[in-house]
């Protein structure tokens, strides 16, 4: 156990560094030069006037930017920036050379709470109810109400995130009714409020945007608990339980073990699926979480930060796929697997 | 090392099912319905300019022909003759004329707008209704399809003669192949893929190659996960013994008798890549990064909810029917492909 483990972890480091570099090298690839972009933000204010001038500027951009060699000027390899940018990482300066650090972490200190409870509420009812819904239709499979709910199921995926985002604003909180705020987290004027009002009033302020969020997640693990209830209702031991007459809910609390074993594996692998919903879902019901800042970022052309962002989301996903495969050896002592 | 699955992708396709018996083989091509839906999206996608377009298919101009929509579909349209453009000329054009025009069969080009149909609801003349600027939104409908098709079709075939390719070798070949391509997976399922296909917007300028490439490296390990896992169990089969003593060449062991026999898993992705990829593009369209914003479903969208306050509804409507179809019927498609598991 105690290798197995070393071994995985040994493992995510180097997916990690893998992952650091593919993402790297296609920034790399795209034909945006910050200290261009910089001087040509300068520009606008005149501070260039002559072209002379304006190379020897962007030389020196370049140099304090980490672009090129700070002695020579002569342009970096790549392998040599990569390597900076990964010694910065390791200290946690993520925010590029010569730039605020502290700035960086504190942006991403306020957008995190706001995506971690998004996530973390859309999971949690992903999972309590997925689960239960999950070992009832793979009792049924085959039946009507099976088939009516997968069919249900298949729609409710079949419709986009930002699709759905948009026609429950348009419904509930701008063109038909008005049940729902368009957006934001809480109401003008709540600081006054009583503590429980303060928290209707931020729950009220999360339904749509939870809701949203979650659909994907709940449709993937029912559909997953389904498919593996299924298969172990035709199981033996199944069988022998229902010949010796014990009841239906013992059989069915026996097979929810049987639904728990995959969703022990399921739920690290749904993390990058919220990192995708949260932007979509932070932009729409302007929520100012990580969704929205590597939105901005991205839009801003804003390296340092979509290299932060993606080595943040990566790490949080490589550690839940870890601590699934974790789960699932102590949920299911069959599984031995050593390599 | 135990895989969790990652996306709607995989999570759907590997839900492994019981063996297949040859009823449920047989059920899996029936139902008509999403193959219908899927062919007609793909014709339209391909065909679009052949379909609606304010310029003819086949025009006689003074004695000799044009054939100005076959070359919207490969280029640029030539210019309208006597000065004109095809639309006026074609208005103009009297049955005494010695010049005809064939136009096609929505005769609306997804540009082309009218200062007497701003808003104007749906009606036998355009069933979809018009725009703010007048344009036909039925137009507009089928050359978004144009847009999601020109950038899934590509890079779903590119992803999955990749992935196959190297499924297959890994699966086939384990040892240090095995081990290198899993690495890769692994990488590459970390990345979050729609932050990666707004960077390839944003800091390659919205350019077609770089947002396929993306996809394709988003995509390629969906099909490489499951055919290597498919070639994991395949292998291992009798048949593949009985081959190697009869002299087969390996090569002709993974051709005609693997292969085959992986072709539904590899449907099965397919159609769920294409559903990933038609919701990517309207998403990043919708976002205000897509490709071709002129027409797409996700701008049409996105203008249509900005109006719908004033009460035109078949902005948004339609655009958002066309998503939706479309991604259910891709959906419905892997479902059927899939052999449902079945309690006894």
């Amino acid at each position: 156990m105690g290798r197995w483990f070393l071994i995985r972890l040994l493992w995510l480091l180097v997916t990690l560094l893998g992952v650091t570099f593919v993402t790297f090298l296609v920034l790399d690839l795209a034909p945006v030069d910050r200290a261009e972009i910089e001087v040509m933000k300068a520009r606008q204010s005149d501070s260039y006037v002559d072209v002379a001038h304006r190379n020897e500027s962007i030389r020196k951009l370049r140099m304090h930017f980490g672009m090129a060699d700070p002695v020579t000027g002569e342009p970096l390899p790549l392998w040599r920036r990569y390597k900076a940018w990964l010694g910065n990482a390791l200290t946690l300066r993520l925010a590029g050379p010569g730039e605020d650090h502290a700035a960086l972490w504190r942006r991403l200190a306020e957008a995190l709470p706001v995506t971690m409870l998004l996530g973390g509420i859309s999971l949690l009812i992903a999972l309590l109810l997925g689960l239960p819904v999950g070992v009832w239709l793979g009792r049924r499979v085959g039946r009507r109400r099976e088939r009516f709910w997968s069919a249900v199921m298949l729609a409710a995926i079949g419709v986009p995130e930002f699709l759905m985002a948009t026609l429950l604003l348009l419904t509930f909180s701008v063109v038909w009714v008005q049940w729902f705020p368009a957006g934001g987290l809480r109401s003008t004027g709540a600081d006054e409020w009583a503590f429980f009002w303060q928290l209707l009033d931020f729950l009220w302020h999360l339904a749509l945007p939870v809701f949203v969020m979650s659909i994907g997640p709940l449709v993937m693990v029912t559909r997953f608990v389904r498919d593996a209830v299924a298969r172990a209702s035709a199981a033996p031991f199944v069988i022998s339980l229902r010949a010796l007459g014990v009841e239906p809910k013992t059989v069915n609390r026996r097979l929810l073990r049987h639904g728990a074993v995959p969703v022990a594996t399921l739920t690290g692998g749904l993390l990058p699926l919220l990192v995708g919903g949260s932007i979509i879902v932070e932009n729409l019901f302007s929520l100012d979480g990580l969704g929205h800042l590597a939105f901005r970022a991205v839009l801003g052309q804003d390296q340092a930060i979509v290299m932060a962002l993606v080595l943040l989301t990566s790490t949080v996903t490589l550690l839940a796929l870890l601590i699934s495969d974790l789960m699932h050896r102590l949920v299911d002592n069959r599984v031995r697997l050593t390599d | 090392m135990s895989k969790a699955s990652t996306n709607s992708v995989e999570l759907a396709a590997t839900g492994t099912a019981p063996k297949k018996t040859g009823r449920q083989q047989k059920s899996a091509l029936r139902g008509w319905l999403p193959w219908t839906f899927v062919g007609l999206i793909l014709t339209v996608g391909i065909f679009a300019p052949l379909i609606a377009n304010d310029v003819p298919l086949v025009a006689k101009v003074d004695g000799s022909y044009s054939f100005p929509a076959f070359a919207d579909l490969v280029g640029d349209v030539p210019p309208g003759p006597h000065d004109l453009s095809w639309k006026q000329w074609w208005s103009r054009l009297s049955s005494q004329d010695e010049d005809w025009a064939w136009m096609p069969p929505r005769p609306y080009g997804p540009l082309e707008t009218d200062a007497a149909l701003f808003y104007s609801e749906p009606s036998w003349a355009h069933p979809f209704g018009n725009d703010d600027t007048g344009r036909d939104v039925l137009a507009r409908v089928v050359h978004g399809a144009a847009t999601a098709v020109c950038l899934g079709l590509p890079s779903v075939l590119m992803a999955a003669l990749i992935g196959t390719l190297l499924g297959a070798w890994a699966g086939f070949a384990r040892g240090i192949v095995d081990v290198v391509v899993q690495r890769f997976i692994d990488v590459f399922l970390c990345f979050p893929t729609l932050l990666f296909l707004l960077f390839a917007s944003a800091f390659f300028g919205s350019s077609w190659f770089a947002l396929i490439t993306v996809m394709v490296l988003r995509f390629w390990i969906s099909f490489a996960r499951i055919v290597r896992g498919e070639m994991l169990s395949l292998r291992e089969r009798d048949f593949v013994l009985v081959a190697r003593g009869l002299g087969i060449s390996t090569w002709r062991i993974l051709v005609r008798h693997l292969m085959p026999q992986t072709i539904s898993a590899i449907g099965v992705t397919a159609a769920f890549c294409m559903a990933s990829a038609i919701v990517a593009e309207s998403t990043l369209s919708f976002l205000g990064v897509g490709p071709n914003a002129q027409s797409s479903w996700g701008t049409m969208l996105r203008q249509g909810s900005e109006q719908a306050a004033i009460g035109a509804w078949h902005l948004w409507f339609f655009p958002a029917a066309a998503i939706i179809t479309v991604v259910v019927s891709c959906h419905m498609l892997a479902d059927r492909l899939r052999v449902q598991p079945t309690a006894q």
